[in-house]
């Protein structure tokens, strides 16, 4: 369960003020499949940025399963993004030194799970999204979907109550895109919380549910039928 | 955790090898000198020690003082003060000295059939032998009666043995020897065992003959050149250099007619020597690993710059400050601890090398390898503190979307 109240960000460039979010209110409620649209500079990033627990709001209350983060320490931030939350990237950010099941143990390192149970956990996740037999490959030796599935795993393996995709097909041609959105609709009818924030139509629509921002305030928030 | 991030720096060290290898090569050279100097400094020590003891252990070297030049005359050693009596005085004096033989000392040129051959002629006691620690090796040597009776018999060092008789035996052979413009008879009696060459000099190319003998027939004079005292301890030679000043100053009238000069007052000036140069090498060995310390940081510091975005990608996965930061203090530490072995291995080389010239045994002693390796882990620490702090407060958002 997440509930965003009347969130405000704003930077300052030197001494200006750009105010990036206005005033965002809304909640997600668990087992969603949440779509949140807008052109760049429409402070979709930033949005995504404080549900992720990357940053802190200027103003407002960030609330994630009865918690709410807008006065807590760097450090239980950080536990927060291990446990709570699954990040999937425009850029795949996979280590590229390390092997792809090492890449997928890592929000487990943090999280205190001993070696082997590690290696059993990382291993399971990587069966869900199909890539069982790579384990020991290098991030470049594996192509863009495998590389976002890879990531999905990673995300998935500590079982977070969201899991939030920042354009996730972006660096990746339709047909392979369409098998990432459809990896997402499979977890989402497994019952994980899903929020994937784009600036395509077409991609938002593969959710329930589309909030759609333009310069820092919500225009829509839509059920798609 | 400390097993993974330890694998994470080596890792990442490897990667880039030669990078790694320059930025530690300010600590290889100073740990290398550490250990190289620590080394040789104790080799050049044990070898110095070896020749002083070479002079026999716990001897104090009496020897006349050195006259003012005034009024035309030359500046010169007293010639005229040291007697038997006095030396036998100073033994009856001093409980502290054990023994004390008086020394004459002259050159002279030794014939032995076709043979001859130039040698320095000391004219000493029977206890020469002890005080020295240096023996024959046949025959014998001096005895109370030769000098009772002034008898002429001498008593051949191994080289000049060998020189004069070559691989005969020269036991009960007579030498002439050449003494000034005098011509004497000698019956050899012993030859001295062969005595390394030390700081006392070359013993092997002497001759002993009874002091006096050496007085009375050869030398024509009443005074001996110097006396060799020998006291039990190292701490009664102390007490016994305080005994024979007190004593000769009072005899003498003045403590400017003689000198003395015991193993610790040498072994005291080469301390020094050896402690100033130590201070100046270790000085040097320190700034090295200073400068070690600021390379390890410029490179850790490039290193944090250059992974920004995988902190940034951790730090999302849910790493905390602390996590980030023990990752680059681990991979510095291990920066400055492989650079210390590697130091370690060239200091030793190093060490091997000069102790081979030196002619001195090889000593790597466990505590200077322990020291340097602490001291290059400290300086990894110590330096990679900056970065690994750094790195740790760097803003998730901000790292992630560096390019």
């Amino acid at each position: 369960m997440i509930e965003v109240k009347d969130l405000h960000k704003t930077y300052f460039m030197g001494k200006i003020k750009v105010p990036a979010l206005r005033g965002v209110s809304f909640s997600v409620k668990d087992g969603e499949f949440l779509a949140i649209m807008g052109p760049s500079g429409s402070g979709k990033s930033t949005l995504m940025h404080l549900m992720g627990c990357l940053d802190y709001p200027t103003a407002g209350e960030y609330w994630i399963d009865g918690k709410e983060i807008s006065s807590i320490s760097d450090d239980r931030l950080a536990e927060i993004r291990n446990q709570k939350i699954g990040f999937v990237f425009q850029q795949f950010n996979l280590l590229s030194r390390t092997t792809i099941l090492q890449n997928v143990e890592i929000p487990l390192i943090y999280r205190g799970v001993s070696l082997r149970k590690r290696r059993q956990l990382a291993r399971e996740a990587l069966e869900k999204v199909g890539l069982g037999h790579r384990l020991t490959h290098k991030p470049n030796e594996i192509s863009g979907g495998q590389k976002q599935r890879v990531a999905i795993a990673r995300a998935l393996v500590n079982n977070p109550a969201i899991l939030l995709a920042d354009e996730p097909t972006g660096n990746l041609d339709s047909k392979t895109g369409q098998e990432i959105l459809e990896i997402f609709n499979d977890l989402n009818r497994q019952g994980h919380t899903i929020v994937l924030v784009t600036h395509e139509k077409e991609i938002a629509e593969y959710s329930r549910r589309i909030i759609e921002l333009r310069d820092g305030i919500i225009l829509k928030d839509e059920v798609v039928v | 955790m400390i097993l993974e991030t330890l694998r994470i720096a080596l890792r990442s060290m490897a990667s880039n090898k030669l990078r790694t290898f320059l930025s530690m090569l300010g600590i290889i050279i100073g740990v290398a000198a550490v250990i190289a100097i620590v080394s040789i400094g104790t080799g050049a020590r044990g070898e110095v020690t070896s020749q002083i003891a070479n002079l026999g252990s716990n001897t104090i070297n009496i020897n006349p003082g050195t006259q003012r030049g005034e009024g035309g005359r030359i500046s010169r050693p007293y010639t005229d003060i040291f007697t038997l009596e006095l030396g036998e005085n100073i033994q009856n004096f001093s409980p502290a000295v054990q023994a004390i033989v008086p020394v004459g000392q002259g050159t002279a040129l030794l014939i032995s059939g076709s043979s001859n051959i130039r040698a320095t002629v000391v004219g000493t006691a029977p206890d020469y032998q002890a005080i020295n620690d240096y023996f024959p090796e046949r025959g014998r040597f001096l005895l109370v009666e030769d000098l009772d009776v002034n008898s002429n018999v001498i008593i051949l060092g191994s080289e000049v043995a060998g020189d004069l008789f070559g691989e005969e035996d020269p036991l009960g052979k007579k030498v002439r020897m050449n003494f000034g413009n005098r011509t004497h008879i000698f019956n050899v009696a012993g030859v001295m065992q062969e005595k390394s060459i030390g700081l006392a000099g070359n013993f092997n190319t002497q001759v002993y003959i009874p002091i006096t003998t050496y007085m009375q027939k050869v030398a024509n004079t009443r005074y001996v050149d110097s006396y060799i005292a020998q006291a039990d301890s190292s701490t009664d030679a102390k007490i016994a250099v305080g005994q024979i000043e007190y004593f000769l100053t009072r005899s003498l009238g003045s403590s400017d007619k003689f000198r003395l000069t015991s193993q610790d007052q040498i072994l005291e000036v080469i301390d020094q020597v050896t402690n100033t140069l130590n201070i100046m090498l270790g000085g040097i060995a320190g700034i090295s690993l200073l400068v070690g310390g600021i390379g390890i940081m410029n490179i850790m510091l490039v290193s944090v710059t250059e992974r920004t975005r995988e902190i940034g990608i951790r730090k999302a996965l849910g790493a905390k400050r602390r996590h980030i930061m023990r990752q680059f203090l681990i991979e510095a530490l291990s920066l400055g601890g492989i650079g210390g072995v590697v130091g370690i291995g060239f200091g030793r080389l190093g060490a091997g090398v000069i102790a081979h010239f030196g002619g001195w045994a090889l000593v790597i002693s466990t505590v200077s390898v322990l020291l340097a390796f602490g001291f290059s882990l400290l300086v990894g620490l110590f330096f990679g503190i900056y970065p690994a702090y750094k790195a740790s407060r760097l803003d998730p958002v901000k790292a992630l979307s560096y390019e």
